[in-house]
């Protein structure tokens, strides 16, 4: 045996659990009294999340209600788990748009380089982590849920404010 | 180089502390790229005759002279001592990037030249990425210059390689610059239109994205696709084209450099070849006639194994039917499949077309045959008819990729139909493939490498682009394990390598040849005597 292993022996005789019993109901007694609550009552109350927190995916979404995004296609390029789809198209106007937009929230890892490469401010991650689905398909989030989205934006670190002060 | 010009008629001169010995009326900016030496340049290109020297982004400082010089029309000189990046010459390119993008959009991210575009790089190079312009910028929007192309005005930085491409390469005055300065814009001339069969190239010169073909339009960033060197197989002409695809895709055509065969230049028939790469239901697997007469699928042990058994125990004779576009790997297999089985040879048939020439490089041409490799039919044993013989009852007819539908040449629609047992190897499951005994579904040109002798007999070798369709193999390799069943020679080829060795080592005029020598600009046959008939 290796000389550093330290064996400790149980002990074999048998004792009275009642001492034990008394230390361990002394712990939850203590705690009853304290006033300092820990617990929260989730989801009656609810963290509050900072601005930086990176969440669900949300679309922005110009006055009419089109997406901003432009199909530059520089998310899918950037994004290191492939999570996001893209097929670019022509609108009517000539305009390029994303005919398909679809980002993958159970494979994406939040790590918002979608949200910093995007040059004109279309794909943001959000302040917002309650996701549940029945399915895994419904964790593919197309370009219509995703402009739908109602959470916070969540911000951008900002180099004049490193801790976000 | 500087050997093969000529003692006598070369300089000597030193571009960026590199001395490079060039021939006597090279260009500095063309001795720098000997020298190793990347001078940016815009209205200069290699394939256009003229070089105007007004794009100004390839000045150079000139050791003796006093004012920077551009280098795409200035003659290299004996002791000449050129600085490609003094100070003064980098302010200048700066300068000049400056002005190009006072009124560019610099909408980069949803340009299909981004990642390729030159602006983009040389913005980038010379640290002009800041504006300091206050001003609006002028918007020009886009215009439909072509049936088929786009010009982005805005992005245009009037470099006019797309004009003297028009005006000097193809000889067609259908491009021109309107108006002057800032509002400077190409434009068709006016009452004439942009149909030119080459004019496709036009995309190819422009520099930026302001040129677009509408096919691609949008399609795919250039660092989301594939490219692999191919040949085009449009027609006989054989043009040196790279393929680029995106998710096993075909999504445009470029020719590729060939001072031997087309330049830097390819036709927009050769470009409208890419659908056909994408289209159709392919055959994926193999399929053989079992005893209710259905068609089912086998994989390649179970119907190679019953298609060498079939072979072997028919008799009454055979012939083969072949495309033209099959690659010469194929063919040879072929042509020994059926010498071992005693089979009478084969033919084939090749769809012809309008003919077209580059006036500005004649030996780029579309040419009437409108198949790759009907030259390297003929070299290889296989007769070339006009319309295909019906085979008489009992034959065995073995297909090689041809269609055998939509066409009025052949002697009826059933073709085929009296013949004893038909094989057919091809892409695509067509009319005639449904009457066959065994379908084994072989890869297309995309999906294989290969070789194609073109017009000339020159043996090119193109590469794979695309993944094979289902567990679909190239013919080369199938028929090299049939004749292997069938108790012939040499073993199953695995590699295209091995298969153009051995068909090299087999056929007269490719002796000496092979894969490695026949690099990506590939080789001319021994003797032009051997390329029979000769192709137009």
């Amino acid at each position: 045996m290796p000389g550093d292993v330290k064996v400790l022996r149980r002990p074999e005789e048998k004792g009275s659990y009642v001492r034990a019993a008394l230390k361990g109901m002394s712990v939850t007694f203590r705690h009853m009294v304290n006033p300092r609550k820990v617990t929260q009552q989730y989801p009656d109350e609810k963290w509050e999340l900072a601005p930086r927190m990176r969440g669900t995916h949300r679309m922005a979404t110009h006055e009419d209600g089109r997406a901003k995004c432009v199909a530059c296609g520089l998310c899918p390029t950037v994004c290191p788990v492939n999570c996001i789809k893209l097929i670019p198209a022509e609108d009517e106007n000539g305009e390029r748009y994303a005919a398909v937009y679809e980002i993958d929230e159970f494979r994406c890892i939040f790590c918002g380089f979608c949200q910093e490469v995007c040059p004109v401010e279309a794909i943001h991650l959000g302040v917002h982590y309650e996701n549940a689905e029945y399915s895994r398909e419904r964790w593919v989030y197309d370009l219509e849920r995703l402009c739908d989205q109602d959470q916070p934006f969540t911000a951008l670190w900002d180099p004049a404010d490193p801790a976000s002060e | 180089m500087s050997e093969q010009s000529g003692s006598q008629e070369a300089v000597t001169l030193i571009i960026d502390d590199v001395e490079v010995t060039v021939p006597t009326g090279t260009k500095v900016l063309d001795a720098a790229e000997r020298a190793g030496v990347v001078v940016p340049h815009y209205c200069y290109h290699p394939g256009i005759p003229t070089r105007p020297a007004q794009c100004r982004v390839c000045l150079v400082s000139v050791e003796g002279q006093g004012k920077l010089q551009p280098s795409c029309v200035l003659d290299a000189q004996q002791d000449m001592v050129v600085h490609t990046a003094t100070e003064e010459a980098k302010l200048a390119r700066k300068s000049v990037i400056e002005f190009l993008l006072v009124n560019h959009p610099l909408d980069c991210p949803i340009c299909d030249a981004a990642g390729q575009c030159m602006l983009q790089d040389y913005a980038f190079e010379t640290g002009q990425l800041e504006s300091r312009v206050e001003e609006p910028k002028l918007v020009m929007g886009r215009d439909r210059i072509a049936d088929d192309v786009l010009y982005f005005a805005d992005r245009c930085i009037i470099c006019t390689r797309c004009v003297r491409f028009m005006r000097e390469v193809a000889r067609d005055d259908a491009l021109i610059v309107a108006q002057r300065g800032h509002r400077a814009y190409i434009d068709t001339f006016p009452g004439t239109e942009l149909d030119n069969p080459f004019h496709g190239n036009i995309v190819d010169v422009c520099p930026v994205g302001a040129l677009v073909h509408e096919d691609f339009l949008f399609k795919a960033r250039f660092w989301d696709m594939d490219s692999a060197s191919s040949i085009c197989p449009g027609c006989s002409n054989g043009c040196n084209v790279s393929v680029a695809s995106k998710e096993n895709q075909v999504v445009r055509l470029k020719p590729r450099h060939n001072a031997a065969v087309n330049s830097y230049w390819m036709c927009d028939h050769g470009r409208g070849q890419l659908v056909m790469a994408n289209r159709g239901i392919r055959a994926e697997v193999p399929l053989l006639r079992d005893e209710d007469g259905e068609l089912r699928p086998a994989d390649w042990k179970d119907a190679l194994d019953r298609v060498a058994s079939d072979l072997s125990e028919l008799g009454g004779g055979g012939r083969a039917v072949v495309s033209p576009h099959a690659c010469n790997e194929s063919l040879h297999q072929l042509r020994r499949l059926l010498e071992l089985l005693g089979f009478q040879g084969g033919e084939f048939r090749v769809e012809q077309g309008g003919e077209a020439t580059l006036d500005g490089f004649p030996k780029l041409k579309l040419r009437a045959d409108r198949a790759p490799n009907a030259t390297g039919a003929e070299l290889l044993g296989f007769e070339r008819v006009e319309s295909l013989a019906e085979p008489g009852p009992g034959e065995v007819l073995v297909v090689l990729g041809e269609r055998l539908d939509a066409d009025p040449t052949l002697p009826d629609a059933a073709f085929g139909e009296h013949a004893g047992y038909v094989l057919y190897l091809g892409t695509r499951i067509t009319e005639a493939a449904r009457r066959a005994d065994a379908i084994l579904p072989v890869t297309s040109s995309a999906e294989m490498q290969g070789t194609f002798t073109n017009w000339e007999g020159r043996v090119q070798r193109f590469d794979q682009a695309l993944r094979e369709a289902g567990i679909a193999r190239p013919a080369w390799m199938v028929l090299s394990r049939l004749v292997g069943l069938l108790g012939g020679e040499g073993a199953t080829r695995l590699e295209a390598a091995d298969a153009f060795d051995a068909m090299a080592a087999d056929t007269s005029g490719m002796e000496g040849m092979d894969w490695l020598s026949l690099g990506l600009k590939g080789l001319p046959l021994a003797s032009p005597a051997d390329v029979a008939g000769g192709a137009s």
